[in-house]
C-alpha cells in the first residue's frame, strides 16, 4: 500500500523486517507492511504461506508455542500512541485485548452465551458486576447478534449455529474494546448465508477498527478488501489496491500465478 | 475372501461381548446367591444394637460395620492426599513442563504406575521399620500410612488422566483465553480445566475405586482383623477388602464364609454407589458448566 492508495490516512500498524521462525525453521522472511484504520486489509495466499503466523505475530500469540522466535519491529498505534510490542513495553494481556483475534473455527468458552462475553469482560476489563449486562448487550448488538439471542442469553453457547458462534466470538472481542481486529479466515467453516452475515459485520466495523483479515477466497477479498497482500512462502509477493482487485484481468492473473 | 474375514471379525466381536457380559452376570449372580441371604442388620452390627454401634457407644463383634467405616475413612484420606497432588502434577506436565525434564517426569510416572501394589505395601512397611530405627521409635503401621501408600498407588491414574485430557484439547482452544488477554492462570482455571473436567473426573473415579478395593497395600501397612472403629489416623483399623480376604482364608464356619460373601456384596455396592455418585456429579457438573452463572 503506497500513498496513492491510502490518501492522507495515517497508519495504525507498522511492520518492518519481521521474521518469525519455529524450532529454527523460518516461516516469515523480512516482511514489511502498514495497515490503516478504516480500511480492511486482506491477506491472500496458499495454505502454509505464513498468513496465520503473520496475524499471530501481531498480538504475540506465536510466543505461546515453544521454540518460536520473532525478530524485526512491530509498532502499533494504541490509544493514540505508538507502542513497540516487543519486550515489556506493552503487557501481553493488554496487547491481546487491544489486538483481538478471531480464529478460523469459532472457539467458545465454557458456559452460556452471556458467559462467553461476561467472563472476559470481568477478568480482563475488571468491569464491576452491575455494568456487565449492559456491556454484554452492547457487544451483541455491535456483532448483529442481539436480535437472535436476546431471549436465550443463558442458553449454552454451543446451541448457536456456526455462523452465530463466529459472530459471538467477534462480539466477545468487541466487548473488550479493541483497536485492531485480526480475523483468520472467519468464514472458512460457514455456509454462504452465514458467511455473508460475517462479511457484512466486518464491513460495518471497518470505520472504527483496523481490520486485517486472512482469506482463502479471492471473491471474498474483492468484496471486503480495500487493500490486499499476497503471501507466498512467507514473503509478500504482491500488494493490490481495491481498484486492482476489481479489475477483471487481475482475477485471472492471480488465479494462475498465486493459487 | 473379504466377506469371510468380515464375517469372522463380526462373529468374534459378538462372541467377545457375550463372553464379557456372561462373565459379569455369572459373577454378580454367584455373589448374589451366596451373599444376598446374609444382607441384614446382623451382618453389619452383629449382636450390638445399630444405634449404639453407629454412635460408637459399644464395640461391634462379628459385624462388618467397623470395616465399612475403615474403608470409607481410608478412601477419603487417600483421596485427600492423592487428588490435589495428582491434579497439580498432571497440570504441570500438560501445561508447563517441557523438553527432557518432561520426558523424565513422565517416565517416572509410568514407572510408578507399573509398581505392583504388594511392592507398595512393602515400601510402607519398610518405611515404618526405617522410622522406628531412626527418627520415630514409636512409629507403627496405621491408617495414615495405608492412606499414604494407597495415594502413591493411585497417583499415576490421576496424573495421566489429567495430563492426557488437557493435552487432548484442540490447539486453538488452548489459545482462546490467552488471545482474549487472560493470564495463563486465568486461562487454565476458567477455560481449560472446565473443558477438561469430564476426563479429570474419570481419573478421580478410577483412582478412588482402585483405592477402595486394594488389599495388598493395606495388608502390610496397618489393617487388622479386629480393631473396631478406627480410633484415629495413627491407629490400626479394619477394611472391607481385608475382611473379605481374612474370612476367605480363615473362616471357621459356614456362617463366617457367608459373611465374607455378604461383605463382598457390600464392597461391590459401595464402589458401585461411588461410581454412580461420580457419574451423577459428572452430568450435573457438565450441565452447570454449560449454563453456569459465573458472572451475571
Amino acid at each position: 500500500m503506497g500513498p496513492k492508495e491510502t490518501g492522507d490516512l495515517e497508519p495504525t500498524v507498522k511492520v518492518a523486517g519481521l521474521r518469525v521462525g519455529f524450532a529454527g525453521r523460518e516461516v516469515l522472511h523480512d516482511l514489511n507492511a502498514e495497515f490503516y484504520r478504516g480500511r480492511v486489509a486482506v491477506i491472500l495466499g496458499r495454505s502454509g504461506s505464513g498468513k496465520t503466523t503473520f496475524l499471530r505475530a501481531l498480538n504475540r500469540i506465536n510466543d505461546c508455542f515453544p521454540g518460536s522466535a520473532t525478530r524485526g519491529s512491530i509498532k502499533l498505534k494504541l490509544q493514540g500512541e505508538w507502542r513497540d510490542i516487543d519486550g515489556d513495553a506493552v503487557p501481553l494481556t493488554e496487547l491481546r485485548r487491544r489486538v483481538g483475534l478471531v480464529f478460523q473455527t469459532p472457539h467458545l468458552l465454557p458456559g452460556s452465551i452471556a458467559d462467553n462475553l461476561a467472563l472476559p469482560v470481568k477478568l480482563v476489563l475488571g468491569l464491576p458486576r452491575r455494568d456487565i449486562p449492559a456491556k454484554v448487550a452492547w457487544a451483541l448488538k455491535e456483532a448483529h447478534l442481539w436480535e437472535e439471542v436476546q431471549d436465550r442469553l443463558d442458553a449454552p453457547a454451543h446451541t448457536l449455529s456456526g455462523g452465530q458462534q463466529q459472530r459471538l466470538c467477534l462480539a466477545r472481542l468487541l466487548a473488550l474494546e479493541p483497536e485492531i481486529l485480526l480475523v483468520d479466515e472467519p468464514t472458512a467453516s460457514l455456509d454462504f448465508r452465514s458467511s455473508q452475515k460475517v462479511e457484512e459485520l466486518l464491513l460495518s466495523l471497518k470505520d472504527r477498527y483496523t481490520i486485517i483479515a486472512v482469506s482463502h477466497s479471492l471473491s471474498q477479498a474483492r468484496r471486503l478488501a480495500d487493500a490486499a497482500l499476497i503471501f507466498r512462502d512467507g514473503s509478500v509477493v504482491q500488494r493490490l489496491s481495491r481498484e486492482d482487485l476489481q479489475a477483471p484481468d487481475t482475477l485471472q492473473t492471480l488465479l494462475e500465478e498465486i493459487f | 475372501m473379504i466377506k469371510g474375514i468380515t464375517f469372522l471379525a463380526q462373529a468374534f466381536s459378538w462372541l467377545a461381548v457375550v463372553v464379557t457380559l456372561g462373565a459379569i452376570f455369572l459373577f454378580l449372580g454367584f455373589l448374589g446367591v451366596r451373599g444376598l441371604d446374609t444382607l441384614n442388620l446382623a451382618l453389619f452390627f452383629g449382636q450390638t444394637s445399630p444405634w449404639e454401634a453407629i454412635t460408637a457407644q459399644l464395640p461391634v463383634w462379628h459385624g462388618i460395620w467397623p470395616a465399612c467405616v475403615g474403608t470409607v475413612v481410608l478412601v477419603l484420606l487417600s483421596s485427600l492426599l492423592a487428588i490435589p497432588l495428582g491434579l497439580a502434577s498432571g497440570i504441570y506436565l500438560a501445561q508447563y513442563a517441557g523438553g527432557s525434564w518432561k520426558k523424565w517426569f513422565s517416565l517416572a510416572v509410568e514407572l510408578l504406575a507399573a509398581i505392583p501394589s504388594i511392592v507398595m505395601g512393602l515400601f510402607g512397611f519398610a518405611l515404618i521399620l526405617f522410622l522406628r530405627k531412626t527418627l520415630a521409635p514409636q512409629a507403627n503401621t496405621c491408617l495414615l500410612l495405608s492412606a499414604a501408600c494407597l495415594a502413591l498407588l493411585v497417583l499415576p491414574y490421576l496424573i495421566l488422566m489429567t495430563q492426557t485430557t488437557l493435552e487432548a484439547l484442540p490447539g486453538e482452544l488452548r489459545l482462546v483465553g490467552l488471545s482474549l488477554g487472560f493470564t495463563p492462570w486465568q486461562n487454565l482455571v476458567q477455560v481449560l480445566l472446565p473443558l477438561a473436567g469430564r476426563g479429570i473426573l474419570s481419573g478421580v473415579i478410577l483412582a478412588v475405586g482402585r483405592a477402595a478395593e486394594d488389599t495388598a497395600v493395606i495388608l502390610l501397612t496397618g489393617v487388622v482383623a479386629n480393631a473396631g472403629l478406627p480410633a484415629g489416623i495413627l491407629d490400626k483399623y479394619e477394611a472391607l477388602p481385608f475382611h473379605i480376604f481374612y474370612l476367605a482364608a480363615e473362616a471357621r464356619s459356614e456362617a463366617e464364609l457367608s459373611q465374607g460373601f455378604g461383605a463382598a456384596l457390600i464392597l461391590l455396592i459401595l464402589t458401585g454407589a461411588l461410581f454412580l455418585g461420580a457419574y451423577y456429579l459428572q452430568s450435573t457438573l457438565s450441565k452447570a458448566w454449560d449454563q453456569k452463572k459465573l458472572v451475571i
